[in-house]
Order: structure tokens, then sequence, then C-alpha cells
């Protein structure tokens, strides 16, 4: 019963936001309900705990036939996190947003955009996923054209074509598929697969076409591109809203996809998501270093961390699905932490080019601090979250034999580290340049709710680096699940 | 210019397009109709008659605002998913009102109807507010 309420709760958001009037009533409205989205993926969390699995059929149609909403651990954190992610930007964009955008119906799509990520970590058939990457997807391409400035025009373009040939690669997959199986139930199709044998040739282009689609919305390589030409144009709370939640749904999609179909047949794949993983690492780290906007080096690291998570994937062991899982949790946290403080210095100074800026540390103490510890776990500087993750995934790599994998990681940690020392030197450290005037305005803005959104997520990222140990315990349960098929086959279909 | 026989046909045109499409909602889940075709006609309808009469006729005709009748028919839908749930059944099932009534006979009336009315409403309030605002923006007629 409480797996339709993560999905009816933004729903129910969307129709307040249409028929209220008031934008004060409507922005605080907003921040009660991503309170109470988090309420219920604790609680979904909690009793998943116990029990292992939970799963709703939708209409009382029993699995293959009907709508199945299935959560298993992996779900549970995924839905916790991007519930905290969620909360936390929401407080944020309070202040942070215009006016005229949160008059004109910001936090409306910004719910469709939750209840879409929701539905994604909920969906048990292959077409229903394809269904709320849809919903998320309306909801991001409106919030990233809103505004209708010139540069995020440009952005949204490039942002809405390669989403949408990935949505179209994504359901012609789904449809070869189904023809060949004639099922779209994942536990079902998995099943199938498994009793039909010779599963590579038989249903390669399918399989093919549908990892393509989750590359391409995952920002892997060699499909990233999008990613760093638009994340850099809307408001900064859009970014990290974005940044947070939409790549990792299709890590997350990946993953589902992997344990359930792909691991029968991993001499294939095994090696192709561990180069996709490499590259996408070495590639993105390296493209980040020569950039000098704020935001574009931050987006070309999304890309790079996320190949941190593929390789763990690629490992295919406990150990390494454990690692991809914790750093899928501790990258959604740190990273929309760095674009948060990114969206602060944009307040202030209206312009993210490194060059430009300087003495940020100077205005406010306190935002450096954030700066540092997000940016830092970036990095993987222990005691935070990104030391622990990292740390996991090298370890795996080294017990599952792939010790020159795991020490590209490390060389791409030095430039993460790079890129991150220059951020702080650039914006925080050295002094504004002479022949850049004064900013305009001297008397600081506003920012109490933006700081405290701040805080709570670097709160998140020291805890979970100090406190790793019963969240990697969790990590390494949520991956034994994910490896055994038969419990999630058994579950759905019983 | 005003041209009577005009705006007579688009009148009774109106009340066809509504009629038919009620028509189709009641018609729908077991024939071909529902919520989507009806709500796209009746819009057509109220369409027509803005394209004659002007956008400002028409939302004096339908009350609330389009949007309004947007968001109205989402809760209709939102209600109709969450009722099975007080009746401890999953949530969307559909649920009957059984039996016989006096002077209808046997009719079949469940939450289907209600999901499609739902239907109805958002797509026909999502078609006039984009049809509306288009027509506003280029000060047609």
């Amino acid at each position: 019963m409480i797996l339709p309420a993560l999905l009816l709760i933004p729903f129910l958001y969307i129709i307040l936001a249409i028929l209220i009037k008031s934008k004060k009533v409507k922005t605080w409205l907003s921040f009660a309900f991503s309170l109470i989205n988090l309420g219920f993926a604790i609680w979904v969390m909690a009793q998943v705990f116990e029990v292992g699995m939970i799963k709703t059929q939708m209409g009382s149609w029993p699995a293959p036939f009907g709508i199945t909403l299935v959560a298993d651990r992996f779900s549970a954190f995924m839905l916790l996190v991007s519930a905290l992610v969620f909360a936390v930007v929401t407080l944020y964009s309070i202040q942070s947003v215009d006016t005229a955008r949160i008059k004109n119906g910001y936090f409306l799509f910004a719910h469709g955009i939750l209840m879409g990520v929701n539905g994604s970590f909920l969906a048990g058939d292959l077409f229903n996923l394809y269904v709320w990457f849809e919903v998320m997807l309306m909801g991001s391409f409106i919030l990233i054209s809103f505004g209708g400035e010139r540069a995020q025009l440009e952005g949204a373009i490039k942002y809405l074509i390669l989403n949408l040939i990935s949505s179209f690669f994504f359901v012609a997959g789904i449809g070869i598929l189904y023809g060949k199986m004639g099922t779209l139930n994942m536990a079902d199709l998995s099943q199938k697969i498994a009793q039909s044998g010779d599963v590579l040739s038989q249903l390669s282009p399918a399989m093919v076409l549908i990892v393509v689609g989750f590359a391409i919305k995952g920002a892997l390589f060699p499909f990233f591109f999008w990613l760093p030409a638009s994340y850099h144009t809307p408001p900064p709370a859009v970014t990290a809203l974005f940044a947070g939640l939409l790549t990792k749904v299709g890590i997350y999609s990946l993953i589902r996809i992997y344990t359930l179909f792909l691991y029968h047949s991993t001499s294939f794949w095994n090696p192709v998501v561990l180069w996709i993983g490499i590259l996408s690492m070495v590639i993105g780290v390296f493209s980040a270093s020569s950039q000098y906007d704020f935001r574009k080096i931050l987006s070309f690291h999304i890309i790079s961390q996320l190949g941190y998570v593929v390789i763990g994937l690629a490992f295919y062991t406990v150990a390494g699905l454990a690692a991809a899982i914790f750093f899928l949790g501790h990258n959604m946290i740190s990273k929309t932490n760095a674009f948060l403080v990114a969206g602060w210095v944009h307040r202030e100074r209206q312009t993210l080019n490194l060059k430009v800026l300087g003495d940020m540390f100077k205005k406010n103490t306190l935002w450096g601090v954030l700066f540092f510890i997000s940016a830092f776990s970036l990095a993987g500087l222990p005691p935070l979250s990104g030391f622990i993750g990292k740390y996991l995934v090298i370890k795996a790599g080294i017990e599952s034999g792939h010790v020159s994998v795991a020490l590209v990681a490390l060389f791409v940690g030095f430039f993460t580290l790079f890129s991150m020392v220059k951020i702080w030197i650039e914006v925080f450290w050295k002094n504004t340049p002479p022949e850049v005037e004064a900013p305009v305005n001297t008397k600081p803005l506003p920012h109490g709710l933006m700081i405290s959104a701040s805080v709570i997520l670097a709160l998140a990222i020291v805890g979970m680096g100090v406190f790793a140990g019963p969240v990697v315990n969790y990590c390494e349960m949520a991956a034994s699940d994910l490896l055994n098929t038969e419990l999630y086959i058994n579950f759905v279909l019983k | 210019m005003r041209n009577i026989i005009l705006e007579k046909i688009v009148k009774l045109f109106l009340n066809v397009m509504l009629i038919f499409s009620v028509y189709l909602l009641f018609r729908g889940h077991n024939n071909p109709g529902g919520g989507f075709i009806a709500g796209i006609i009746a819009a057509t309808g109220f369409i027509f008659y803005a394209i004659i009469f002007g956008t400002g006729s028409v939302k004096k005709m339908i009350g609330l605002s389009s949007r309004k009748w947007m968001g109205l028919g989402l809760l209709v839908v939102l209600v109709t998913a969450i009722l099975p749930v007080f009746f401890s059944k999953e949530v969307l099932t559909s649920l009957w009102v059984p039996g016989d009534f006096p002077l209808l006979g046997a009719l079949h009336i469940g939450t289907p109807l209600l999901f499609d009315s739902g239907v109805f409403l958002v797509v026909s309030g999502m078609i006039l507010t984009i049809v509306i605002s288009i027509m506003e923006v280029l000060e047609w007629n």
C-alpha cells in the first residue's frame, strides 16, 4: 500500500499547484510535500530493511499481466537518497529561483520530475520504466527551457533532441523484446530468457538498443556530449536537481537490466561495460580539467563519476555492485551540493567564469567550507563519503582481478582532485583580478534557506563517510539481492 | 461583419459535439470511445465556437478557467485511484456499484466511468488551454 503513495504524493501536489493561485502557499506546500515524500521513502526503507522486498499489484491484476511496483533494497536506497536530494533542492529553490519562474509553475514541474524518478525506481516492467522516463523527461524539458534565455534555449534543444533519441532507442528495444518474448514484466522476462537459452544471439539487437538508450540517459561514453552542452544553462537550482536525479536513473536502469537480463552473457557484456566505464572516467576527467566554467567542470565530473559506478557494475561481484550502489548514493549527494554552492556564487557574482571570480572565501566562510566538503568528497578525501566510495570500487577491482582498472580509477581520482583544487583556488582563494570591476551589490543577498539546504547535504556527506559501516553493510545486502536473480523473480511472480 | 448563418450553425455544431462526446464517454470501457476521445471532441466544439465568437465568450461559457478544469480532472483521477484503498483493495482497482435500479434497469456503474470523466476533463481542459492561449497571442478574431 505504501509504494503507490510515492507516486500519488507528487501527483497530488501537481493538482494543488494547478488549483491554488497564491504563490506563497504553493511554495511552502511544495516543501511540505517534498518532506512527506521523504517520510514515505524512509518508511519504505524501514519496511524493506526488515522483509527484503515489497511489491504492489496495481488494480489487483496479478504479476505478469498487470502493472507491478517492486521495491527491493537497491530501489529503496535510491528512493531515499533521491527524496533527500529533492527535499533539499526544494528548500534551496525557495530562495534561489526567481519569482517569475516560481509563479509559472517551477515547483509543479519539479514535482513532475520527482514523480517520474520515483516511478522509475519502482517500475516492475520495462514499458512502465519507459513511461516513467518520459514523465521525468517532460518535467525536465520544461524546467531546462523555462524562462527562455538565449543560452538556455540553445542548451535545451540539445538536451531535448538527444533525450528523445535515447527514448526512441529504448522503446524500439522494448518493441523487439516484446515481439520475441511476449512479455514485458522484468521478472517474467528474466525467467523466460533464462529458460530459452542461447540468449546473446537471440536478443542482441533489443538489448543493444536498450543499453544504448540507458547510456545516453546516463551520459556514459560515447554518448555523454549532451550533458556538458546543456547543464550549465538553466538556473543553478535546476542544474542541481538534474545532476542529483536524472542521469542516476539511467544508471539505475542499467544496473537493473544488467542483473536481470544481461548477466547470462557476461563474457560479451562485462568487457563492453568495463570499457564504457573506464573511458567515461578518463575522458570526463580530462575534459573537465580543460574547462574554465564552474558548472561545466562539475558537469564533466558527473560523467567521470558515473564511470566509477559502471566499472563497479562491470566487476560483477557482490563487492563491486555494493561499491557501485554506495558510489551512486554518494555521488547524488555530493554532486548536488557542489552545484548548490555554484548557485550561490552565481547569485552573488552573476557569473561562473573562473577567470573573473575570486575572494569568495572572504565573502562567506561557511559557503567556502561547504564547497570544500562537497568538492573534496568528490575527489575522495577521508573521512568524507567519496573516500569510502572510491576505496570500495578500487578494492572490489583488485579482488576481482582487475588491478589495472583499479589503478586507472586511482589515477582519475588525482585528476578529480586537481579540478577541485582549481575551482577552490580560482573561486574561493585568489583575489578578484584587478581588471574586473568590483561587484555591484556589496550588500549580501538573503541566503538563509539556501545555506541551510547546503548544510543538510554537507552533513549527509560527512555522515555517510563517518558512519559508513552500516551503509556499506546495507549496500552489500542490496548487491547480493541483485545478484540473486531467482529471489527477485520468485518474489514478483508468486 | 456578422454572419448569422455561420453563427447559428456553430451554435448547433457545439451542441451536437457536446452530446456526441457524452455519448462516447458513456460508451467507453467496453466499446470504442472513452474519456480521451470524448474530451477531444468536446474541445473541438468549443474551438469552433471560439473561432466565430472569440475566446472571451468561450471562457465565459465554461465558467472556470480551462486550467482549473484540467486540475479538477486530475483530482477526479486521483480520487478514483485511491478510492479502492478505503475498501481494502489495491490502488486503481475497479469498483462496481451492484444491482438493478428502479426505472433504469441493470446498469454497470463503477470507478472506470469516474476515471474516464476525469480524463475527459483533463483532455478537454488541456486542448482548450493550449488553443485559447495561441489564439490570444496571435490576436485571432
